[in-house]
């Protein structure tokens, strides 16, 4: 009972400071973002005058009596933007009707006037999609070949597949990403290059056809990353002292392995799964790039690549909360998983 | 019982024998009465912490290997620019580097391969029977095309029955043909002093040949056409289309005339005329009957030349590419090399800078403890959980906008200083987190306590104690921050986050870019040779840290 007490508090403190970290990161990047050249919005139907408009209902511009249109100070914006969150600015459309502002502002290059939050839900069901069809691949396979290679220690088997899992992890993901796509696409023609067009289901065969290829590129890494771990955990248990107790009981080998070895080297690896599944909400910049996914990393990209802020700011913060979550919820899992582990414990 | 009187008995005997209690004093004396007694010293070398080590790596072959590897590109990418003649060009001819575009996109050629099919700069391709007779009919030196075979495709319009002829052929990317170019006095002359030395001076194999003579085979051609009835507007366009064409292929040499389907002549498509299978030179003559070999106009020469040879001669070296050529005509190896060297400079920096700064700040908050890491830890976490990519984009931007920075250092120099505290502004974390480990687990023990005892500063403790122990481990995660820096480097220069465009900076990720957009379909070259490289130099750098890692590893003293 003192136990579930100590840990429900731990959780609380740990969470708490994450959200006073977020808020801290926020503060920096919205400062450092505003503090960027505003290029004025150009291009087909973006007129000046609606954008400024617009600029002025967020708070992030005002008109001098020159009739000129001046940034109002960072501090200022971010006050503005803070209490938009709770209570929206409204403007006056060109049509005489009031409308509310977005809360996370808008979108002024990738598509005028979209709020960025509807942007990120269009680029979510790829990337989810992709990352879990990856995820369903790459743990079973990499967890497998862990194993076998702790098995096979320091025999052949062992010896070829480290070098395999050696030469995944150092080789980046786009090169191995770019040689698929040359042999599959281009040479034998056997498979899409890039992703097929949404046309109203995310799951017929030519959807899943097109995603083999990227699914195949982000899994490599994470199976040798998994295969690499589970066997580095595994050895370390089998060689320990509570496994030979096991085998002077009586059990096989098999039997002390599979009940004893395996659950203990889960301890670890387990945390890492469950850092892989929050993670599947982001996804990838360089390949979803190289294969034309249109995810949220391909958003990220193209909002860096054409300086689109509020979009940048919005997607950029989304990465940052992934990766605040991910480390709380590994911190806490090996915790819950490894009773040993005795959580916010004096050093 | 028994024992004990049997082992009496032998006592006594021994006694009997020897009489050892009653030894005259005279017998004792020193053994070393004269001589001083010294501990002795070790014939066994000593063996230090980082010889061990080095013994212990040095069994290790795959980090040997790799370390080797290291080596050789390194020296590939300091030695390369340096002897390469395409790296010393003409600094007015060439601005930003050799490139020629005549020579874009070229396979790539090794002359120890010439001719085998294979990395000889020749290109297989399937292409009409227009494409084909342009390349076939030359009067440059070098044979442009070599047919593999004829295939014939036919396919059906409207219930109607075609065939076309296919040229499936070899094609030299080298054998660019003959191009104008326009030379001052001099260098026409020297160019005619040059083709004389050699005795190719208006001969078949000369680099000049002759001019062509294009207008007044043109009113020929309008002639003929309006004696077949063509209307006049047409022909008009006919003769413009056919002047434009002959000037962008200075190839032709030849007779060309309007295709003709069912009495329509084309304005578009242009077949040579053959007489006997071979083309009609159309040659500009002077008054006596002699070729005309250039044109002087306003004090230049303009002359129709082979531009392989020419390029030979004006530049004293072949153009020949060993990884072949990218879209702008810049040499691939060349290019590799630079980007090699900028990748391991800067890789190699930020190694040291995020080394010292982790160093300082983990030595501190592990050092301390208490509030000062705690503190410290949660400033580490905040800056730990903002991308790089994020500090990348804002750093740029700003930096690129500065004039007055920009006029400080330079296009080049803005870009290397936001890339520099890019990766700087978190890059030292995991070296800062590994230092505080290794200060937490040998600050408590009992030789810092000893030597603390003895009232020895902290800064003695940390520099002479604490710091000496942890060095292997400190060295090797900074040997293993090298690829990851670079990995992220080309990374982001690849997707376009960092701009390099404008600087004349060449990094793999700028040679990765090019291949991307140079069409990995049609042309593999261009971006198969970067990727090898930058593959080649992460498991490179992964093995030899690997290696170090194993090396420092004390624990595994006597293991092997």
């Amino acid at each position: 009972m003192q136990d579930t007490k100590e840990t429900l508090k731990y959780i609380a403190q740990r969470l708490l400071l994450m959200v006073f970290t977020f808020i801290i990161i926020f503060v920096i990047c919205f400062i450092l973002i505003r503090l960027l050249p505003i290029d004025q919005a150009t291009g087909a139907g973006q007129d000046p005058e609606t954008y400024y408009k617009m600029q002025v209902a967020l708070g992030r511009m005002y008109k001098t009596a020159g009739g000129e249109y001046v940034k109002t100070p960072v501090l200022t914006q971010l006050w503005t933007f803070l209490s938009n969150l709770v209570n929206p600015s409204t403007y006056v459309a060109s049509d005489g009707t009031i409308v509310t502002t977005s809360r996370w502002g808008y979108s002024w290059q990738i598509a005028w006037l979209t709020s960025p939050s509807t942007l990120l839900f269009q680029g979510l069901p790829p990337t989810v999609l992709i990352n879990i069809y990856s995820m369903i691949i790459s743990i079973p396979l990499g967890l497998a070949a862990g194993i076998y290679m702790a098995l096979k220690k320091n025999k052949w088997q062992d010896y070829t597949l480290s070098v395999v899992v050696m030469l995944f992890i150092s080789v980046p993901s786009f090169v191995y990403a770019f040689l698929l796509q040359f042999l599959f696409a281009f040479q034998w023609d056997l498979l899409p290059a890039v992703r097929a067009d949404y046309n109203g289901s995310w799951f017929t065969a030519e959807m899943f056809a097109s995603m083999v290829l990227p699914v195949i590129a982000m899994s490599f890494g994470s199976i040798a990353g998994f295969a690499r771990y589970t066997r580095a955990e595994l050895t370390e248990v089998l060689t320990s002292d509570f496994m030979l107790l096991a085998r002077t009981k009586g059990l096989s080998r098999a039997q002390a392995t599979i009940r004893h070895a395996f659950r203990n080297s889960l301890v670890p690896i387990f945390p890492m799964i469950l850092g892989q599944i929050l993670s599947v909400l982001s996804g990838s910049v360089i390949i979803e790039n190289i294969f034309s996914v249109n995810g949220v990393g391909s958003l990220f990209l193209s909002s860096i690549q054409m300086k689109d802020y509020d979009v940048f700011q919005y997607v950029g913060m989304f990465y940052i909360l992934i990766g605040l979550v991910g480390t709380l919820v590994v911190d806490i899992s090996y915790g819950l998983v490894d009773p040993r582990i005795r959580m916010g414990g004096r050093k | 019982m028994n024992k004990k009187n049997e082992q009496i008995v032998q006592k006594s005997n021994f006694n009997n024998k020897y009489d050892l209690k009653s030894i005259p004093k005279e017998k004792f004396k020193f053994a070393n009465k004269n001589k001083d007694l010294h501990d002795k010293a070790f014939e066994t070398k000593p063996v230090s912490f980082f010889h061990d080590s080095w013994n212990r790596f040095a069994k290790n072959k795959s980090s040997i290997v790799a370390g080797i590897i290291i080596l050789i590109i390194s020296l590939f990418a300091i030695i390369e620019p340096i002897v390469d003649p395409k790296a010393h060009v003409d600094a007015i001819q060439y601005p930003s580097g050799f490139q020629d575009t005549n020579f874009a996109l070229a396979r790539p050629y090794n002359s120890i391969f010439a001719n085998t099919g294979w990395w000889d700069g020749k290109q297989e391709a399937t292409i009409g029977e227009d494409d084909y007779n342009l390349l076939r009919f030359t009067d440059s030196n070098h044979q442009r095309v070599e047919l593999i075979e004829e295939v014939v495709e036919s396919y059906t319009i409207v219930g109607l029955e075609f065939n076309t002829t296919k040229y499936k052929v070899d094609k030299d990317t080298y054998a660019v043909g003959c191009k104008y170019v326009t030379l001052s006095k001099d260098e026409y002359e020297n160019l005619v002093q040059y083709e004389k030395d050699n005795d190719i001076y208006q001969k078949d194999n000369s680099i000049m040949k002759p001019i062509v003579d294009v207008s007044s085979y043109l009113s020929e051609v309008e002639t003929e056409l309006a004696e077949k009835g063509v209307a006049s507007t047409s022909i008009d366009t006919i003769i413009d289309r056919m002047t434009n064409y002959y000037n962008s292929y200075p190839d032709i040499y030849y007779k060309l005339f309007p295709k003709e389907t069912n009495g329509q002549y084309s304005d578009t498509k242009f077949s040579a005329v053959l007489e006997n299978g071979e083309p009609v030179p159309i040659y500009s003559k002077d008054t006596e009957g002699n070729l005309v070999y250039s044109k002087f106009k306003s004090s230049e020469y303009t002359v129709r030349v082979d531009y392989f040879d020419y390029f030979t001669y004006a530049n004293g070296f072949e153009p020949y590419y060993l990884f072949g050529a990218n879209q702008s005509g810049q040499d691939i190896y060349l290019r590799l090399a630079l980007g090699a060297r900028f990748s391991l400079l800067l890789g190699i920096s930020v190694s040291i800078v995020n080394f010292l700064i982790g160093l300082f700040w983990g030595a501190i908050s592990g050092y301390y403890g208490g509030n000062v890491d705690l503190i410290m830890e949660r400033i580490t976490d905040i800056i730990g959980n903002i991308p790089t990519i994020i500090i990348m984009t804002i750093a740029q931007i700003q930096f690129t906008n500065n004039t007055s920075l920009e006029n400080a250092l330079g296009s080049a120099g803005v870009l290397i200083l936001a890339i520099l505290l890019a990766f700087v502004y978190n890059g030292w974390i995991g070296v800062a987190s590994t230092t505080r480990m290794q200060f937490y687990r040998f600050k408590g023990q009992e030789y810092v306590l000893a030597s603390r005892t003895l009232g020895a500063p902290d800064r003695r403790l940390i520099f002479k104690h604490i710091l000496p122990n942890a060095a292997g481990t400190l060295v090797t995660s900074s040997v293993l921050m090298i690829p990851g820096v670079i990995f992220s480097e080309s990374s982001l220069s690849y997707l376009g986050i960092i701009d390099f465009s404008s600087s004349g900076i060449c990094s793999i990720g700028v040679l990765l870019n090019e291949g991307q957009s140079a069409s990995l379909a049609q042309n593999p070259h261009v971006l198969l040779f970067p990727a090898a490289v930058i593959s080649l130099l992460m498991i490179s750098f992964n093995l030899f840290g690997n290696g170090l890692r194993d090396a420092f590893n004390t624990s595994l003293k006597g293991s092997e």
